[in-house]
């Protein structure tokens, strides 16, 4: 009994955990949209700008995240020479993304007024 | 004072201290490790590397510093992330990445997307029917009751089932249950499989729904045994089947091996002997392969049903699969360069007169009986004029005999057609040419060989002989019993009343007339 008990209390984290990961990485894959479609960009900038907005810590969760995007088509790259080190993979959003942009923006639009419509006269809220 | 190493990353050198490169090692070791699953993993990691080289050479200031410390390597490191850094982040993307991509795409069509995979929850024999069950949306007895139906219905069942489970993929981890399912790998159905996990936990191996009473519960679980004897007691079966078809097939293939090289005659299956000796060794042995493999393959499986052994080796497997292919090939050549032997016909025609006489008397003597009274001082010591080890093969009877009229004044004659087959025309009228049939003029006699030989090394290739006897209006014709099987046009039988016994066995007696022989 007490191990079923146990059991049934790890599941529980492992879905608050799961929660949390789907979350941030649904609006992840967002962001990177939105900062590419602002125009050419190193991937070591886009991390600068996640940093900034706290959503990425480190870098290398960005490059399989990049090379999906580019696979799926939202993205291309080319390559330009640099100063210091080797030539830089400059990334760009494509028709095809500004388009999967749009929808994810009205879609983030409705996520925002679902959200706020649910939590509202929450009092518990941080 | 340190050692450094001199790496390369992406053709880009660098000096690097000997216990930071060690620690950098191990860094790339464990990123491949953890990419080397995704289909994406190169690019990635060039993209890794890449960057490390980037920031590398960030660090590196001519003339003041030079060399990589294991300092830097942390620092580089602690901006990359680590290995369980990036856990966190592609938790669920792991499952084949293109994949998820394109069903987020599509997450309105998503729920007409089922993928038909076997089921490890609710397996008896290898998973297929609840698989299928999901699938179709019908409930898992039902296919269960049409499986043990069709293998009822000539065993097609098994067959079907067996290439269904080599068809579909067993779903083994969590995302394939729930795409098994028709599930949406998303959060709320990861909570509904996971309780359901806990469920099934608490309340044993069923699925246990919370509605399903006790009674009902009892059924299911009977059910459910009975359904796990049936296919452990069909498994058996097919298992001794498998093992008696291929303890057959290996006797057959001895015994007509032993029949193509001539030292049986009990056994012969036919089309082997449009081939030769050569070709029909291994036609034969290509032939038995084609069949015996399947067997073999049925046979191990239901041993790994029944008593759980080892999966076959990768290798062994593979060369069961390219030798079955192989001989499937040789068993489809063999019989084209058969039939191609049978593609011309040529017919050769000759004329020989015959000796006109009062009433003529067809016989025929069998070429496999010896008639020592014929042999000269009742010698026992004949020789039998064959050097063929094996002589019912080299004889056939495709001998056929009619009777035709001619004008009273003219003089008789008898026609033979020679046939044969062959690849080409040529072929085929040598083959007719080699035919060696002719009848047998003997004292008041005329006498009909029972067979025609073939050359000691020749196949058959349709030879036949057909025979016409032109006899002038009013000839008397006595013909022996034993040619009733030769005669074309004419029934043996109709006349038969008027049989008589004598000497040379039972015999008729016939008349030409214009519309042919009549009974006398």
């Amino acid at each position: 009994m007490q191990s079923t008990i146990q059991k049934l209390y790890l599941c529980l984290i492992m879905i608050a955990i799961n929660t949390q990961t789907q979350m941030r990485k649904g609006i992840l894959e967002y962001c990177i949209l939105s900062i590419i479609s602002k125009g050419e960009i190193y991937a070591s900038d886009i991390i600068a700008e996640l940093k900034k907005a706290e959503l990425l810590v480190v870098e290398g969760t960005l490059y399989p995240l990049l090379t999906r995007l580019k696979n799926n088509g939202l993205l291309s790259y080319n390559w330009q020479e640099s100063t210091s080190g080797p030539p830089r993979k400059y990334y760009k959003i494509t028709a095809e993304g500004e388009e999967v942009l749009k929808k994810l923006d009205h879609t983030w639009k409705e996520l925002v007024y679902a959200v706020e419509t649910s939590l509202s006269g929450r009092n518990n809220l941080i | 004072m340190n050692k450094t190493i001199i790496i390369n990353i992406n053709s880009i050198v660098f000096h690097i201290e000997e216990d930071a490169y060690e620690i950098l090692r191990h860094y790339m070791i464990d990123i491949k490790k953890h990419f080397g699953r995704t289909t994406d993993s190169d690019e990635i990691l060039q993209d890794i590397e890449n960057r490390i080289a980037e920031m590398f050479s960030e660090r590196i200031q001519a003339g003041k510093k030079e060399v990589i410390s294991s300092l830097d390597v942390e620092e580089v490191i602690a901006q990359m992330g680590r290995v369980s850094d990036f856990e966190e982040v592609d938790d669920f993307s792991d499952t084949g990445d293109t994949d998820n991509k394109q069903q987020k795409e599509e997450k309105s069509s998503f729920l007409g997307h089922k993928k038909m995979m076997r089921n490890p929850d609710d397996m008896i024999i290898g998973g297929v029917c609840s698989g299928l069950a999901y699938y179709l949306g019908i409930q898992v007895k039902w296919i269960r009751i049409l499986f043990v139906l069709f293998f009822l219905f000539g065993g097609s069942g098994v067959l079907l089932y067996v290439v269904l489970w080599v068809l579909m993929p067993l779903a083994s981890s969590r995302a394939d249950r729930m795409a098994m399912r028709g599930e949406e790998p998303n959060l709320q159905n990861f909570k509904k499989s996971l309780e359901d996990g806990v469920e099934q936990y608490k309340e044993g191996f069923n699925q246990a729904k919370g509605f399903m009473s006790k009674g009902v519960q009892a059924v299911g679980d009977a059910v459910s045994i009975i359904f796990r004897f049936i296919g452990k007691f069909f498994a058996l079966l097919l298992l001794v089947f498998s093992g008696v078809a291929i303890l057959g097939l290996i006797f057959l293939l001895v015994a007509f091996s032993l029949g193509v090289m001539g030292y049986q005659d009990n056994i012969v299956f036919p089309p082997l002997a449009y081939l030769s000796k050569e070709q029909g060794l291994i036609a034969l042995l290509a032939g038995v392969l084609a069949l015996i493999i399947p067997f073999i393959a049925l046979f191990h499986l239901f041993l790994r049903i029944l008593f759980r052994t080892a999966p076959m080796n990768t290798y062994i497997s593979l060369s069961l699969w390219a030798t079955w292919i192989v001989s499937i090939i040789m068993v489809v050549v063999y019989s084209l360069v058969g039939v191609q032997d049978f593609k011309e016909i040529s017919t050769i025609k000759v004329e020989k007169p015959l000796q006109a006489q009062t009433i003529y008397r067809f016989a025929e003597r069998d070429l496999r009986v010896i008639e020592a009274s014929t042999l000269e001082n009742g010698q026992k010591d004949y020789q039998v004029n064959t050097n063929a080890e094996n002589f019912s093969s080299l004889i056939r009877e495709e001998i056929t005999v009619r009777f035709e009229q001619l004008d009273s004044l003219a003089s008789p004659y008898i026609q033979y057609n020679y046939t044969a087959q062959g690849k080409t025309y040529q072929h085929a009228a040598e083959r007719a040419a080699k035919i060696d049939y002719e009848i047998k003029e003997g004292k008041n006699k005329l006498i009909f060989d029972s067979h025609f030989k073939l050359g000691p090394t020749d196949l058959y290739r349709g030879q036949k002989v057909a025979v016409v006897v032109f006899l002038p209006l009013g000839s008397k014709v006595i013909i022996a019993e034993a040619l009733q099987d030769k005669l074309r046009g004419i029934s043996y039988w109709s006349c038969h009343d008027q049989a008589d016994k004598n000497e040379n066995g039972k015999e008729t007696s016939w008349i030409m007339q214009k519309s042919g022989l009549a009974c006398n």
